[in-house]
């Protein structure tokens, strides 16, 4: 409670005071015990910020529709990282946001009305015991007791033959209705116009069918390497449970074995794709 | 009728296109399996032209460029070698084996290099089979 | 008079219809449910107590189909339309998603009518199941439906120990029964009751707040996903193209939804929807005002898919239930 009176506080405080147009936090969900967005522009408003182990919501993706405008957001240490990216991409400026941290005890998977015991997979191997940026902490930092980070999922998904990972993945895809909720909710995807809306030319189009669905996942996951900052909401906001972690993280295993780099921890830092290093061969000889 | 592998290739146009070019010029046989597109580097060659190309029926893909330290462009090259080496451990993770998409070093004067590496590449496919469709 | 199928009866009688038809049914697909074609009758998994991910309309819309393909071969051009192979049986919808294809019906078959969702339509038969429980989302009954509702198909059957009630609704149902069904002289389940949502004065309160800040406000938290639309039962948004290759054309019609951005965007570059605020108002109008206005009837058949499956909880029980609190507070009551 003392945690949650801190960030009603210091919420109500920013509006009063005009440093802020807005807060977004986190408010009761309609099933009266998940949680869900919320936006707070007046006041009395932020009587309503919660926060416990069912805000699993990336609300960094929102600063993207509010540029312009200076605004408060409530941020997990994971959070924090999507600010680091993009701080670094150039899409928000920071003296436009303004961060309330909180340390994060993990999350709970759940669903509308469903809230289960166990922690996201994304939580257990969590380090971070604050954000790595904010302004504000609310209330303090949480040493986390967690799981070496090991990929063990994507050792088991890397392994078997050629034809079997094929299927695995038609199968996977097939289920996808290319609801595109997965790039909504995500932070890294702000395209103008993304590559499957693109007419000219023509990579994905409109049929919703395995090809298609494929060129969609591949692509989506690829334009992230590098840069995906392992929030998993992609997977989480998917209606037919597709297992989206298994193409980020081996992505992002991948990338921290070939380049040493991982997103989202340094603003500063340039990112792999936008640098190289002469000597480096990988696997061309030369 | 055997089986015969569709390949595609992405050639830069300084050096691969133009070490193609001499392959041709020697009369040096290669496969006709092959169907060449130049591009003016092989950074030009963006992920996904690689990925619609095996969605659109290729058996293998192949990314050619200048030798990294000689690319027309400075440093093309050296973002392709990044590219390249994520891709391709990505698409074998997704069923589409490592085998199938090359990237080599070809300079305007391999011509030979260029021959023997379509051949070599091609029978690899042949072995390989298909890919698989949807 | 009400039969009663038993459990292997049952299975029997699937057998039956797969010699002859196309079933589709509820189906466990890696930890949801989902309406598919049954190539067995052990694969259909029905419950009462519980919904599929996804809604059947499928059936009738599907996610994607090719309308028809142009073929041209040495002079000659070829119109080769989508056919309707065989007929189909969907079976083990609920009530609420019975009522969903009734609502569908009317803009699809309304003169001149869609001739694909007709055809099929007219060769599948709907065989319901009753709801025994119901979920927390669900509020059928506040808007036209029941958990026991038969008016939407051509036979309910109704889960009770060791087999179902089976109630025959239509002609089309009767023809499709197996023989021999014993009468069913036993008690009928009571339907569950079910929380109400306050929609009597709903539509009125759409016609005043087009305008209102409330979008915009709701919109805030609003991903612009399509989840909503493709889950529901009633959402039938499409987007169609031809695609041309090697001298074929096909025309491809997919699902698409007003809550993309870019949906409403037209051929000169203006998009009357540009605001999130106006997107999500969209929908909510389609649903409580624009369709009711032209077909007399709710497009919302209150199966809760979109409260379950939306991820930042916008929920259209407490939309339809702000509306006219809204309403209320503007005119000073």
């Amino acid at each position: 409670m003392e945690l949650i009176q801190q960030i009603r506080d210091k919420a109500r405080k920013l509006l009063e005071e005009g440093a802020v147009e807005g807060i977004i936090g986190y408010e009761q969900a309609s099933d009266g015990l998940t949680s869900r967005p919320l936006f707070a522009y007046d006041p009395s408003a932020t009587e309503r910020l919660i926060f416990d182990e069912t805000c699993a919501h990336n609300l960094v993706k929102y600063l993207l529709d509010k540029k312009g405008k200076k605004m408060a957001v409530v941020v997990k240490p994971c959070d924090s990282r999507a600010i680091n990216l993009l701080l670094n991409e150039g899409q928000i400026e920071r003296d436009k946001v303004f961060i309330i941290g909180v340390g994060c005890p993990g999350m709970v998977e759940t669903n509308w009305n469903h809230k289960s015991e166990t922690l996201q997979a994304k939580c257990r191997s969590c380090q971070l015991s604050k954000p790595l940026v904010y302004d504000f902490l609310a209330g303090r930092e949480i040493e986390r007791q967690a799981e070496e980070e090991t990929y063990s999922d994507i050792t088991e998904a890397e392994a078997g033959s050629v034809a079997t990972r094929r299927e695995f993945w038609l199968e996977q895809f097939g289920r996808c209705i290319r609801c595109y909720a997965c790039r909504q909710v995500c932070p890294g995807c702000y395209c103008p116009v993304c590559f499957a809306e693109r007419l000219e030319p023509l990579w994905v189009g409109i049929r919703i069918a395995p090809e298609e669905n494929e060129m969609w996942q591949t692509i989506r996951s690829f334009h992230l390497a590098g840069r995906c900052i392992g929030c998993n909401e992609c997977e989480r906001v998917c209606p037919v449970d597709i297992p989206l972690s298994l193409l980020n993280r081996k992505l992002e295993k991948d990338v921290k074995g070939l380049f040493a780099f991982q997103a989202g921890l340094d603003p500063e830092e340039p990112p792999p794709f936008a640098t190289f290093k002469k000597e480096e061969k990988l696997e061309f000889g030369e | 009728m055997e089986y015969q592998p569709k390949v595609i290739g992405f050639l830069c146009n300084w050096c691969s296109y133009a070490g193609a070019d001499m392959a041709g010029t020697s009369r040096m046989d290669y496969p006709q399996n092959i169907r060449i597109i130049r591009v003016p580097c092989s950074g030009r060659v963006d992920p996904l032209f690689v990925v619609k190309c095996f969605q659109r029926g290729a058996d293998g893909v192949l990314v050619s460029g200048c030798h990294p330290g000689d690319c027309h462009y400075t440093e093309g090259n050296y973002h392709t070698r990044r590219r390249f080496a994520l891709l391709r451990e990505f698409l074998d993770y997704l069923g589409i084996a490592k085998e199938r998409l090359r990237v080599e070093w070809v300079s305007a004067s391999e011509g030979q290099k260029f021959a023997e590496l379509v051949s070599d590449f091609t029978s690899e496919l042949a072995k390989l089979g298909p890919r698989s469709k949807i | 008079m009400n039969l009663f199928v038993s459990e292997d009866a049952l299975i029997r009688w699937l057998d039956a219809l797969l010699q002859e038809r196309i079933v589709i049914a509820p189906v466990r697909v890696q930890g949801q449910t989902m309406f598919q074609p049954i190539s067995k009758a052990d694969s259909c998994q029905l419950s009462a107590v519980s919904n599929t991910t996804l809604s059947p309309k499928g059936w009738f819309l599907p996610p994607t189909e090719t309308l028809f393909s142009v073929q041209r071969d040495d002079g000659q051009v070829e119109l080769v339309p989508a056919l309707v192979e065989q007929d189909a049986v969907l079976f083990g919808l609920h009530p609420c998603d019975a009522k969903g294809i009734a609502l569908m019906d009317k803009p699809f078959l309304q003169e001149p009518g869609d001739a694909l969702y007709r055809e099929r339509r007219s060769r599948t038969a709907l065989v319901g199941l009753a709801c025994l429980q119901v979920q927390p989302e669900c509020f059928c009954t506040s808007m036209g439906s029941a958990p026991d509702d038969p008016s939407n198909v051509d036979i309910l059957l109704t889960e009770v120990e060791d087999g179902y009630i089976v109630q025959v609704v239509t002609e089309k149902g009767k023809s499709l029964l197996p023989q021999g069904l014993a009468e069913y002289k036993g008690k009928v389940p009571t339907p569950p009751k079910l929380p109400a949502v306050p929609t009597k004065e709903v539509i009125s309160a759409m016609r005043e707040l087009f305008n209102d800040p409330y979008w915009e406000q709701l919109a805030d938290r609003c991903l612009h996903c399509n989840i909503c639309a493709y889950v529901c039962p009633t959402c039938y948004c499409f987007d169609m193209r031809d695609y041309a290759d090697k001298g074929k054309v096909e025309r491809v019609r997919s699902w698409e939804s007003c809550q993309s951005p870019g949906f409403s965007l037209t051929a000169g570059g203006y998009d009357p929807r540009t605001t999130k605020g106006e997107r999500l108002r969209q929908r909510f109008y389609h649903k409580l005002l624009y369709f009711p206005e032209q077909f007399q009837d709710v497009a919302c058949v209150g199966c809760g898919r979109c409260v379950r499956a939306c991820p930042v909880n916008i929920d259209i029980r407490e939309v339809i239930s702000d509306l006219q609190q809204v309403t209320e507070a503007k005119s000073g009551s």
